[in-house]
């Protein structure tokens, strides 16, 4: 008997974006729990493509498109959750959690606590982050610390289409609250500008990535770079190009808030001596500070040389590009701050 | 014997230019029928282009590059 073989294919890539729906779907298809609710998560396939295509696949009464009612539907899913089912709830704009944070912060966050253990809410409230592309003020905020802070839900932030995937199937999986953020620069998306990073390997087959554990993207001992999310992008650009100029700079992509996996970065800055924290979130009293605080904690003599941030200024995102590019955690910004540490 | 793969007529209007977005696979991979090998996008509409049979894909244009509507982007060999 002749079998024809199937070649295999080289290498299969996706976007960030269609990792993310691509891990939803799998979930959908092992577990008739989970189901979809927000705006434009249907037809549309969500604003930044988390979304696409699951309308097709499984129908309305799985992917529900909602009013522009946030407190309404993340309430909703609130329900949904402490009565079994688990939703994957899209906030489509971070910056629009201001109209809503009761139902996220007073009750996702704290029936675990507030029913000692007894109600779990097994939810994940995803939603785009992020500035670069010139759209102002009220849609181009981080906020990760905001959510980070308050205890009772779980951050997480992917930087690249192979976590994005793992991580949102982990989180689906999780009994608590998962708070999933994706920067709208890494989604690789046809119509804004994108890193090549953007693009990348991803197993077809379901695989969950653990929340809680950062990961080395790029292996140096001169000086280490702790970041998330699209500054991981920028900061492994960074790191190929000094590596020209004799600068081994470790990037560590934090990969999650909460659990913060503080170990990770003290191992790395014990070998390096030298730490820079990159984060698109203002400056004051977020990421930057709280690793700061970890060093200061543990031994302050690890530091060879002072502790260095780059972060959004604490003033709006611009939406005037010169501005705007003066704010963020640029390429150029992170390239200075190295180069100041290592006193090159 | 090759197989032509051309950017699909999508828009009403004859003039709209194409743009492969995003070559997920590229020049010289074997691809496999039903892959989906590029992100193309016209009118401001997204579209995911399969490959049409088992072969090396030789890519025709950039990645990023205008293009009219039904013009030949890539091979499959």
């Amino acid at each position: 008997m002749t079998v024809t073989e199937t070649p295999a294919p080289t290498t299969r890539r996706l976007s960030t974006a269609k990792a993310v729906s691509e891990g939803i779907a799998q979930e959908m298809e092992r577990d008739p729990a989970v189901f979809v609710m927000g705006e434009d998560v249907g037809a549309y396939g969500g604003i930044f493509g988390s979304t696409g295509g699951l309308l097709d696949q499984f129908g309305p009464e799985r992917i529900i498109n909602t009013p522009i009612s946030e407190t309404g539907f993340i309430g909703a899913g609130i329900g949904a959750a402490t009565e079994g089912l688990r939703p994957v709830v899209e906030l489509m704009f971070v910056d629009f959690f201001g109209v809503c944070f009761d139902q996220i912060y007073n009750h996702m966050a704290k029936i675990h606590f507030e029913s000692g253990g007894n109600v779990k809410v097994p939810m994940v409230l995803m939603m785009a982050v992020g500035g670069g592309y010139n759209d102002a003020a009220q849609h181009s905020q981080c906020l990760w610390a905001s959510f980070a802070h308050m205890p009772g839900m779980k951050v997480v932030v992917p930087s690249n289409p192979y976590d994005a995937k793992g991580l949102m199937i982990s989180a689906i999986r999780d009994d608590g609250p998962v708070i999933y953020m994706f920067h709208k620069g890494v989604m690789g998306l046809p119509w804004m500008a994108k890193n090549p990073r953007s693009v990348g390997p991803v197993p077809e087959d379901a695989y969950e990535v653990p929340i809680g554990k950062a990961a080395v993207v790029h292996e140096g001992s001169d000086v280490t770079v702790a970041t998330l999310s699209m500054s991981v992008q920028h900061s492994q650009d960074v790191a190929e190009k000094l590596a020209g100029d004799g600068i081994s700079v470790e990037v560590l992509d934090l990969r999650s808030l909460v659990p913060l996996d503080r170990e990770a970065v003290l191992s790395s800055v014990a070998k390096t001596g030298r730490l820079v924290v990159v984060d698109e979130d203002y400056r004051s009293y977020g990421l930057t500070g709280e690793l700061a605080a970890t060093i200061a904690e543990t031994d302050p003599t690890m530091l060879k040389a002072p502790f260095t941030r780059v972060a959004n200024p604490d003033v709006p995102v611009p939406y005037a590009r010169s501005l705007e590019q003066r704010a963020l955690p640029t390429r150029e910004r992170i390239e200075a701050a190295i180069r100041s540490v290592v006193g090159a | 014997m090759s197989v032509e793969i051309r950017f699909p007529v999508v828009s009403k209007n004859p003039g709209a230019t194409g743009v492969v977005a995003t070559w997920f696979s590229r020049d010289g991979e074997t691809v496999v029928p039903g892959q989906v090998i590029a992100e193309l996008q016209v009118d401001k509409v997204s579209i995911d282009l399969e490959a049409p049979e088992a072969g090396v894909l030789r890519t025709l244009v950039a990645e990023e590059a205008e293009v009219d509507q039904g013009d030949r982007i890539a091979l499959v060999e």
